[in-house]
């Protein structure tokens, strides 16, 4: 035995975060390492923890829509949906189709936008700037029908209880058309950038893999579940709104990894695309929203509603006593149960590798700390 | 930074050093002004904005601006987002760390004085001027591009009113 | 699997120790006793026809008489999903941690656990989660907590 295989690496404590750039946004992760080597991690969470649930108990239901908005702000359309849809299934109420339908148009917009948010991002993390760059062009067409539709760019308060806010404009349709024209040509783009990229293969394959018996248990949703082989998309096995008319593939992958959560984000948004184009086609005229009370109070009751956002499996839990208020509102994104797994499939890896999974998992933390 | 601050005061008594002074305050603010690398410092929605500012459509590079990763690298902290309790002493460690002279742009309505969650909140600071001194306040939930360029313009503004003896 | 097959199934499944609560219109919601949850959550994962093998929340409640901890559950396979709740009481709550069920229960109980100050009994880690680390100010989501800074929105 040679005097360099005796030397002893011994295990040190790193931090990481909760200002770091790759961890996007307030998350900060505690690394027992030994060399280069990743033997433990700890999330600690709660940087961003604004008490959103809190501030919804002292809030009626038209109030409380502005602050789900702020409860995943890369898709504030889900976010609507999934409070709005929760109150309407207590109150039982009919939505007209046309509300319908705009609220699948926004909602899969909405994920292509977020879709390409996440796009930008991991190829930041992993030392690719252009991405960014393109990824960040074509959402600003997205921004631009919302802006028309609602005035605002990214804290919608579009989607509320009974239907929509309001109609869209009449350039809506036709710039909205004009956009899904280019759109695939854009992902061909994204991955003639990436898909064969051999840096960005070699950093990915491999990487935090994720089997599926281990993702179901520990609650992950959405991509990284779809990822590891699992044909879990809550569109297609507990259908809400009127997902169930539209005809759309829900790609799965085999191994769960990185590299396969990259390519199930990209395939999914050409889906969404195909989604927003039928809806569009099949887009009826009529009223927007059900006529609902001023003073609106839902009959008493609890109701858990979810629905598939892009990030995963997206919950409101809402107790309603027939009054004006909640009791209890509690959120419950995907990104929470990613986060959590992550210690899981970091052992052994390297602190790069950890940029790599964090990025792949798409995690944002609004949704974990609330 | 000791030498600059005190360089007034000597060329005060050489004649003509006055002239020396004003184009040697003149250089510095013109070129610190137009070139504000900016801290990558993003808790919570204006972070996306801060973010689409940067990338293709607006552009920051425009105003000489770069995201910088670390805060020894950096004479902005633009605070986009939320600052929670848990997260404040971080801001301010953060701050202490930057050289000077060094600004901060509060953007974001949570920023300048707890925006969204100023009621029924126990978690959020309302507004971060009681943790850094903040040189421009952007309101708006988010604001948008348009009014982040515009608040950095406005301290484009007054950096370039600043003197070498104001450097803090 | 409809509603109706579904709460006939759970109620002959655990006679007496399962109640069907009438506040869910959508998913049943059903009532556990306080000592059967963990058995309970072993249960409905291993049986074969309910397979409920994904736990989609937990949430704490303070209705402002007492405490509840509700569960919500899924089956991937099955496509089955229904909630139940456990009231623990009110002077010193403590409850079973479901975490050997599934993993994933592990940082919802310690929210619940960090919020309303129910204590999770076999958890293996509690500590401060979302709060920051010198918080001394008690619960916060408890509905009679207060504290200096804390400013309620003015009615109207």
């Amino acid at each position: 035995m040679s005097e360099i295989d005796k030397l002893q690496t011994e295990e040190f404590v790193l931090n990481m975060g909760p200002h770091h750039p790759s961890t996007h946004g307030v998350c900060r992760f505690v690394l027992k390492m030994e060399g280069e080597v990743i033997k433990d991690v700890e999330p600690v969470v709660g940087y961003l923890h604004r008490a959103l649930e809190k501030i919804c108990e002292n809030r009626t239901y038209a109030q409380i829509i502005p602050v789900t908005d702020r409860f995943e702000y890369c898709t504030s359309m889900s976010c609507n949906m999934a409070f709005a849809l929760a109150v309407e299934k207590l109150a039982a109420m009919e939505i007209p189709e046309r509300a319908q339908y705009l609220r699948i148009i926004m909602l899969e917009l909405n994920r292509i936008a977020s879709h390409l948010i996440w796009f930008g991002t991991t190829a930041l993390d992993l030392g690719a700037i252009t991405p960014f760059l393109y990824g960040f062009r074509e959402r600003e067409f997205i921004l631009d029908l919302f802006e028309m539709t609602c005035g605002q760019r990214l804290t919608y308060n579009y989607i509320r209880v009974g239907g929509v806010a309001r109609d869209i404009p009449t350039q809506f349709v036709p710039k909205c058309r004009e956009f899904l024209n280019i759109f695939d040509a854009c992902v061909d783009d994204y991955e003639r950038l990436l898909t064969e990229n051999v840096i960005f293969v070699v950093r990915n394959k491999n990487v935090g893999v994720l089997p599926p018996e281990k993702a179901i248990a520990w609650g992950v949703s959405g991509p990284a579940l779809r990822a590891s082989g699992v044909k879990h998309d809550l569109r297609r096995d507990d259908p809400y709104c009127i997902y169930d008319r539209f005809d759309f593939e829900i790609p799965t992958c085999q191994n769960g990894d990185c590299y396969d959560r990259y390519i199930i984000r990209i395939k999914e948004m050409r889906e969404s695309a195909k989604i927003v184009r039928q809806a569009l086609d099949k887009l009826p005229e009529g009223e927007t929203r059900a006529k609902v009370k001023m003073v609106f109070k839902p009959p008493a009751g609890e109701v858990y509603s979810r629905i598939e956002n892009s990030r995963g499996e997206m919950g409101m839990y809402v107790i309603s006593d027939g009054s004006t208020k909640p009791v209890r509102v509690k959120m419950r994104g995907g990104s929470y149960n990613q986060l959590q797994v992550i210690p899981e499939i970091t052992r052994g890896h390297k602190i790069a590798d950890l940029v790599a999974i964090m990025a792949s998992m798409d995690v944002i933390m609004p949704e974990v700390d609330r | 930074m000791g030498i600059i601050k005190k360089l007034p005061v000597f060329l005060e008594k050489v004649p003509g050093g006055g002239i020396v002074t004003t184009s040697l305050d003149y250089i510095f603010s013109q070129s610190q002004a137009s070139s504000l690398w900016y801290l990558l410092f993003g808790t919570a929605c204006c972070a996306i904005e801060l973010m689409a500012t940067g990338a293709s459509r607006y552009d920051f590079d425009r105003l000489g601006m770069i995201f910088r990763a670390s805060p020894r690298q950096s004479d902005l902290i633009i605070a986009a987002g939320t600052i929670t309790k848990k997260m404040a002493p971080r801001l301010r460690l953060l701050y202490d760390q930057m050289a000077e002279p060094r600004y901060v742009i509060a953007m974001g309505g949570c920023t300048v004085k707890g925006g969204p969650f100023y009621y029924d909140s126990y978690a959020v600071e309302k507004g971060i001027d009681h943790i850094v001194p903040v040189d421009v306040y952007i309101p708006g939930c988010p604001p948008r591009p348009e009014s982040l360029l515009e608040g950095c313009l406005t301290l484009q503004k007054k950096v370039k009113r600043l003197k070498m003896q104001d450097w803090s | 699997m409809d509603r109706e097959q579904l709460i006939k199934y759970i109620q002959d499944k655990f006679p007496g120790k399962v109640t069907l609560l009438d506040c869910g219109r959508v998913e049943p919601f059903f009532k556990v006793e306080l000592g059967f949850l963990k058995e309970f959550c072993q249960a409905i994962r291993d049986d074969t026809t309910l397979g409920m093998d994904y736990l989609c929340n937990i949430a704490g409640v303070d209705s402002g008489e007492h405490y509840e901890v509700v569960y919500s559950v899924a089956s991937v396979k099955n496509k089955i999903r229904f909630d139940f709740k456990i009231f623990p009481e009110r002077e010193n709550p403590a409850i079973d941690s479901v975490i050997d069920v599934w993993p994933g229960a592990n940082w919802y109980e310690r929210e619940v656990w960090e919020l309303y100050g129910i204590n999770i009994t076999g958890h293996p880690s509690l500590k401060r989660f979302l709060l920051p680390d010198d918080w001394n100010q008690g619960h916060p989501m408890r509905k009679n907590w207060d504290a200096p800074d804390f400013v309620r929105m003015p009615e109207n």
